[in-house]
């Protein structure tokens, strides 16, 4: 009888380990996906206000160019923000596709063309040429879209 | 003049409806689905055409609900509560043109369409770019939540939309037709009072200039 407790006992324990660590495990995810919808949200703003100073007809150089670097910064920090764990099944109010998981190669693939896109669009701004950095907005739009298109669903209304 | 069984008037009929109504009134009937569709099926820039094309439509709605023939005249067709209740418990008396209750439908549809437009201006999508002219005076996170109500509030509009075609229904099940005057603006004459005055037509230009450059005004973000 003893042995038969002792074995319960061991069993009990290490699934609670597992347990912990797989709770712990999908926190972080949660706190990664909270994290990701943070950075995304900046990274909206930031290209409201390129796209506001480009509408405008007369875009402020020196927003124009705080704003193309967030972007750029940002297209470099997409693949930390997208941990594994930190998708739909974190718990967390994500709307990030598991596919982003599944597909990686795809992911980069699009990330990266996002990642040329802007690089043209912040050479611009930073060199104060309007005129590319109107040119260049376009693709960096679409590279957004991109991404989403395939790898975000859509907002529930 | 003879009551036909529903008790509707059959004998001469009249112009009930004159032709800027006819037309405002199918054209948003047509523009509100493409608006929809063409949202859902991401042509933004349709959209806003479409948006801007009926704040026109409702703009030159309100004008002429001031200038226009005295059936389209607010303050022909807009009656108190008394009114209203006398009609819906079946006293009322029988005009051309709205009924009470069917009056103050029409204003909150109008209002409905006036405040899904008003939100459209200031909205913005999820990367920041494709918006309202007006979006550029919020921030984007004031600017994705209008967004998120303006999905909200095309549902009261259907909602009152959908209760719209009911009356319709309910009228004609009652042998009662009001699409068809709508279309060819003609309809039975009625026991109380005199046909609707119809307005000139020289009205009709400059209350849709106006209306036209109301609406481009918005659609350029108000600079000119």
């Amino acid at each position: 009888m003893p042995r038969l407790n002792g074995r319960f006992a061991a069993v009990g324990v290490v699934g609670a380990l597992l347990a912990g660590a797989t709770l712990a495990a999908s926190l972080s995810g949660a706190d990664a996906a909270k994290a990701r919808m943070g950075h995304m949200k900046a990274l909206g703003a930031a290209a409201k206000a390129l796209g506001d100073q480009i509408k405008s007809g007369a875009p402020d150089k020196a927003i124009v160019k705080a704003e193309a670097a967030k972007i750029a910064a940002a297209a470099q920090a997409i693949p930390t923000w997208f941990p594994p764990g930190s998708g739909p099944e974190s718990g967390a109010k994500t709307q990030a596709r598991p596919i982003v998981w599944t597909d990686p190669a795809d992911f980069t693939a699009r990330r990266d063309k996002l990642a040329a896109a802007v690089a043209t669009l912040n050479t611009a701004a930073a060199a104060g040429d309007m005129a590319g950095v109107t040119v260049a907005f376009h693709p960096t739009l679409a590279a957004c879209k991109g991404c989403h298109d395939k790898f975000k669903a859509p907002d529930k209304i | 003049m003879g009551q036909s069984p529903s008790g509707d008037l059959t004998g001469p009929r009249v112009r009930v409806w004159d032709l800027p109504t006819r037309l405002v009134h199918w054209s948003i009937a047509a523009l509100v689905p493409f608006s929809w569709w063409s949202a859902h099926a991401g042509h933004l820039p349709w959209h806003r055409l479409s948006g801007y094309t009926i704040l026109g439509l409702v703009v030159f709605r309100l004008i002429w609900g001031v200038a226009g023939s005295s059936s389209a005249r607010f303050t022909r067709f807009l009656r108190g509560p008394a009114s209203v209740i006398a009609y819906v418990r079946g006293g009322g008396e029988r005009l051309m043109g709205h009924n009470p209750l069917g009056g103050w439908s029409v204003a909150a549809m109008l209002g409905a369409l006036l405040l899904q437009i008003g939100l459209g201006l200031f909205c913005v999508d999820e990367d920041g770019f494709e918006g309202g002219p007006l979006s550029k005076f919020l921030d984007f996170d004031t600017a994705r939540a209008v967004a998120k109500i303006h999905h909200l509030t095309f549902y009261l509009l259907l909602a009152l939309i959908v209760l719209h075609m009911g009356a319709i229904a309910f009228h004609g099940l009652r042998g009662r037709n009001l699409t068809g005057p709508m279309i060819t603006g003609e309809a039975p004459a009625a026991p109380s009072g005199p046909a609707p005055r119809i307005a000139p037509a020289w009205r009709i230009a400059p209350a849709a200039l106006a209306a036209a450059a109301l609406a481009w005004l918005v659609a350029h973000g108000l600079r000119w």
